[in-house]
Formats: C-alpha cells, sequence, structure tokens
C-alpha cells in the first residue's frame, strides 16, 4: 500500500498552525509545519531541547526522512519516543495532577531562561511515562517577545491551580470537573466555589480570585492591552512562576478514610488464600507474558504489582481517589516505574469527549489491551449495580485479549454483607452460569479454586469468533 | 497574611465587578499579569535577598565550626 494512503492525521491534532501529528503503518509521527520552522529551530540549537530531554521532562524525538503528510505546509517530519498509554486529568489524582502542574512550571522556566515560552499550557500535554509526567507537545515552545506577558497563563490557572485548589479546599471529587470542561475549570466557577478563607491565601487570590474579577472586567474592553504601556520584565515573569509554584506546593490532600483504603484488612481472606491467589496470578502472567495490564478495581495496587514485578507496563484503575492517590505516592516512592495507577469508574467509564467527540478517547478507545484483571469485582458490578453477568463478558471481550478473573459465590461473606441491604433477585448468580456467559466470549483455560474460600479464579483467552 | 487583605481591598478598588458581555478572558488576563507584575516582582526580589542572607550566615558559622 502506498505510505500517504496509509496515513491518519490524529483527530486531536487540530488547533495548532505549527504542525500535527498523524500515524503512518501504526508509528505516530509528527509533521512541523513551515510556520514552526524559527521556533523548532530554535528550540533545538538554543540548548533547551537538550536540558530538557537531559532531565526527562520533554518527550525525546528523532527527526524522520519519509515522504510528508502535507507537503504545501511541510518543513520537517519527527517520530516522538511512543507512550505506552495516554491518560487524561480527570483521570489522575491530586498528586498526579500537582506533578503535572509543577513540571509544566520547571518547563516555563528553564524555557524563559533559553528566551523561550510555552504558548500552551494544557494538562493535556503531560502524560505518565515511566511513573513520571513527561511534556509530550515538541510545538509549544516558541521565542519569547521581550516583556510580553504570558500567553498560556489562563490556561495554566484553568487547567492546573483551579483544579488543585478545589480538590485541597473543597473536596477531591471536584477534579472530575475537568471532564465536563475540557480547557480546563472557568476561574469564575472556581472563584465562587472555593471557600472564602482562600482570599487569604496569596496565590489564589492573585491566580484565581483576581484572575477571575480581571477577566470579567475587561471582557467588553479588547483594546485595554493596547493602550496599556506598562509591560512585564523577565524577573517579574520568573516571580510569578515562583508565586504559582510555592502556592502549589503548599496545596495539600490529605487522604481520608475510605471505603476501600483499609480493604486488604477488612477482606475474609486468610493469609494462606491471599498468598494462593497472589501465586495463581503470578503464574497466569508468566504463562501469558503480556505486553500490558489493566487491573479494574485495583485499590492500591495489591495484584497489579504482581505484572509490575514480572516487568510488565500496567495500569491500576479504581473508583476511589484515595487508593489512586496511596498508590501513585507509594509507586513513586518505591521507584515503581511500571505501575500507572488512575481514577476510573467501571459504570461510568471515561468517554470520548471535546470536537467531534474525537479530540479525548474514551476508555475502549485506548484499547484493546493484551490483558485484564478484574479480581473481587464481578460480585459488585452483577449485585451492587445490576450489570447482567453477560454484559460483563461483553466488557472484558471488547477490551482485551487474555482475562484473569475471580468468581465470588453468594455464599461468600463478602457477597453476603452486599445482600443484607438489597433483596436477593440475582438467581443467576452461580459459578455455573457466570462459566456458560463467560464460555460464550471466552475460553477458560484454568480454573482454579482458592484454598481456604469459596472463591474460583479464572484464566481466560478471547473468542476470536464470540457473538457481538 | 496583611499582603492578602490589602491586596483584598485592591481587588475591590481595581477590579470592580463590571457587566458581562461577549467574553474575552483572554484580555483579563493579560491585564492581570501587568498590573500585579511589580508586586509579585518586589516580593520575588526580597525572598531571593532572604535566600542569599541565609546562604551568607550559614557560611559565616560554618567557617567559623571549622
Amino acid at each position: 500500500m502506498n505510505a500517504l494512503n496509509d496515513s491518519v492525521r490524529h483527530p486531536a491534532s487540530f488547533r495548532d498552525p505549527s504542525g500535527f501529528i498523524f500515524y503512518r503503518e501504526d508509528i505516530l509521527y509528527r509533521q512541523i509545519n513551515q510556520v514552526y520552522k524559527q521556533n523548532y529551530d530554535y528550540l533545538m540549537e538554543s540548548g533547551l531541547y537538550e536540558t530538557l530531554i537531559k532531565n526527562e521532562l520533554l518527550i525525546s524525538h528523532k527527526a524522520e526522512d519519509i515522504p510528508p503528510f502535507l507537503p504545501d505546509r511541510y518543513y520537517k517530519t519527527i517520530r516522538p519516543k511512543p507512550l505506552s498509554f495516554i491518560s487524561y486529568p480527570y483521570e489522575w489524582c491530586f498528586s498526579q495532577l500537582k506533578d503535572a502542574a509543577l513540571l509544566t512550571l520547571q518547563i516555563q522556566k528553564l524555557s524563559i531562561e533559553k528566551d523561550m515560552t510555552l504558548k500552551d499550557a494544557s494538562a493535556y500535554n503531560i502524560q505518565f511515562q515511566d511513573g513520571a509526567p513527561i511534556f509530550i507537545d515538541t510545538l509549544s515552545f516558541e521565542k519569547l517577545i521581550p516583556d510580553e506577558p504570558w500567553v498560556a497563563y489562563r490556561q495554566f490557572c484553568q487547567h492546573f491551580l483551579a483544579p488543585l485548589a478545589l480538590m485541597s479546599y473543597r473536596d477531591m471529587r471536584l477534579g472530575m470537573l475537568l471532564r465536563s470542561n475540557i480547557d480546563g475549570i472557568p476561574l469564575d466557577l472556581a472563584s465562587q466555589i472555593l471557600p472564602k478563607i482562600t482570599h487569604l491565601n496569596l496565590t489564589l487570590q492573585l491566580n484565581i480570585h483576581m484572575h477571575a474579577k480581571s477577566q470579567s472586567k475587561y471582557t467588553d474592553n479588547v483594546n485595554a492591552k493596547d493602550n496599556i504601556k506598562k509591560r512585564i520584565s523577565k524577573h517579574a515573569q520568573f516571580a510569578m512562576i515562583d508565586n504559582l509554584e510555592s502556592g502549589i506546593r503548599k496545596l495539600k490532600w490529605k487522604p481520608g478514610q475510605t471505603e476501600w483504603g483499609d480493604y486488604y484488612d477488612k477482606t475474609n481472606y486468610s493469609s494462606g488464600a491471599l498468598q494462593f491467589k497472589q501465586n495463581c496470578v503470578k503464574s497466569f502472567i508468566s504463562k501469558v507474558k503480556p505486553k500490558m495490564v489493566w487491573d479494574f478495581g485495583a485499590n492500591m495496587g495489591f495484584f497489579t504489582k504482581i505484572a509490575t514485578d514480572n516487568n510488565i507496563p500496567s495500569i491500576a484503575f479504581d473508583i476511589d481517589p484515595v487508593a489512586v492517590e496511596k498508590n501513585y505516592l507509594a509507586s513513586a516512592k518505591s521507584k515503581n516505574k511500571l505501575m500507572l495507577p488512575l481514577i476510573f469508574d467501571l459504570l461510568n467509564p471515561s468517554p470520548s469527549i471535546g470536537w467531534h467527540n474525537r479530540e479525548r478517547d474514551s476508555l475502549s478507545e485506548r484499547g484493546p489491551v493484551d490483558m485484564c484483571m478484574g479480581l473481587a469485582l464481578v460480585h459488585h458490578l452483577a449485585i451492587s449495580n445490576n450489570i447482567p453477568i453477560r454484559n460483563i463478558a461483553k466488557f472484558f471481550n471488547s477490551t482485551c485479549r487474555w482475562l484473569i478473573i475471580e468468581f465470588i459465590p453468594k455464599t461468600d461473606s463478602q457477597v453476603q454483607r452486599l445482600l443484607m441491604t438489597r433483596e436477593d433477585i440475582f438467581d443467576d448468580y452461580t459459578r455455573e452460569f457466570f462459566e456458560s456467559e463467560f464460555s460464550q466470549y471466552f475460553s477458560i483455560i484454568t480454573a482454579t479454586e482458592i484454598i481456604e474460600s469459596e472463591r474460583v479464579i479464572y484464566l481466560m483467552k478471547k473468542k476470536i469468533d464470540s457473538k457481538p | 497574611m496583611p499582603l492578602t487583605i490589602i491586596l483584598s481591598l485592591v481587588y475591590c478598588l481595581i477590579l470592580a465587578p463590571d457587566i458581562y458581555g461577549y467574553i474575552d478572558p483572554g484580555t483579563g488576563s493579560y491585564m492581570l499579569q501587568i498590573l500585579i507584575a511589580s508586586f509579585v516582582g518586589i516580593l520575588f526580589s526580597v525572598k531571593i535577598f532572604w535566600a542569599k542572607l541565609a546562604i551568607f550566615v550559614k557560611s559565616i558559622f560554618s567557617k567559623k565550626d571549622r
């Protein structure tokens, strides 16, 4: 096939005239347009690129000599180092967003030192790779115009400062506002929701409350900036960044008690059963050797860690922000670079959002993955949320090629706890029915009864000719 | 803390609420940076001064210790 015909422009890459990303034969490239030539050359020659790469702050790339995607605007094609997974700010916990914010400010500081500036400060320009945030947009750098304010300042406040302040001062769940506000949380909204005490916090007073007022003040006065003679020095730019940086560092969110936070202390597993289950997961993973694992309902990544210990990049999805926060901090502390904890509600997964619903992918569009794990999960979906077992099987069928899944029967005390507060309308919730429903979509390779319990753990392989 | 109280007053006087119209939040962000630049610039200078002073004092004591 002709290489040009096999090229697809990424649907989220259309705003910036400097260039765009495209796929050709499943490889991601970035075309740099003529209009960005000066800035790109300056980034590469000023030493800024080298500094950012050396400090692992920016994704590295190499120039590629391949036929251009759009020849009339073409300057260069580069091939960025591939990422193992794309996650979004509304899937991050507090400390992930905070680290991403601090990374953005660090890059802006280094850029100013080299007479460049970030024209974008979008949280979507950050990804988590090897356990740490990294900036992925090589075309966000432009030459600094002396004495001009930071053009991405508002975006930074909306994408980072406002959600962090809301999570810190009000409620962790307010981070989810990023899902409905693709360009960050409007500052007037943040200003209204934040408690009055934040007016006494210098960073929040200046950059959220006064900022929101300023936006409404100059709403109808677009010529104001042309009339003002005063400009902003480099020293003041560093001062602004310093103010944001120290303010963000001080924002804290202390994980409180959660339904799931001490899950492993409250389960009905004996230590023998837990060890047995761990060994089963370990042997299944060693047998399949998946390239990546998605663990749903991972809590603090207790079983996900088995995959990362086997050198497999893995995502620990959990609905509980406390569990995700604890997992992120613990993984960073133990230097587990392969673990990516993310906040994820299986009952209401991240949808496709943005222009044409194609700017940010839903989870299913980011799959399928080699292997999924669903341990101690099915009873929550089937009994607490009335999801038919067939639908659960269908979900995993469209999400993964291999599946490690656990079935916990009604007689188990944990399931009994769920049934205490609801009528038992789940006649089909039996091991036999579970196996027959999953067999429509998966071949059961191994079914192992977990010792000292009534639970069964399965290794399953997706059936290619399964029903839609 | 007193600084933020003064700022709150400035905020009420200079940035009194205005009528909403056709939204151009970019102008407000631009103007705010210019308005607060000198203020944060001075704070930053003081911060740098104190940091340097602390290093200087520390170096004197560490010399004495030797």
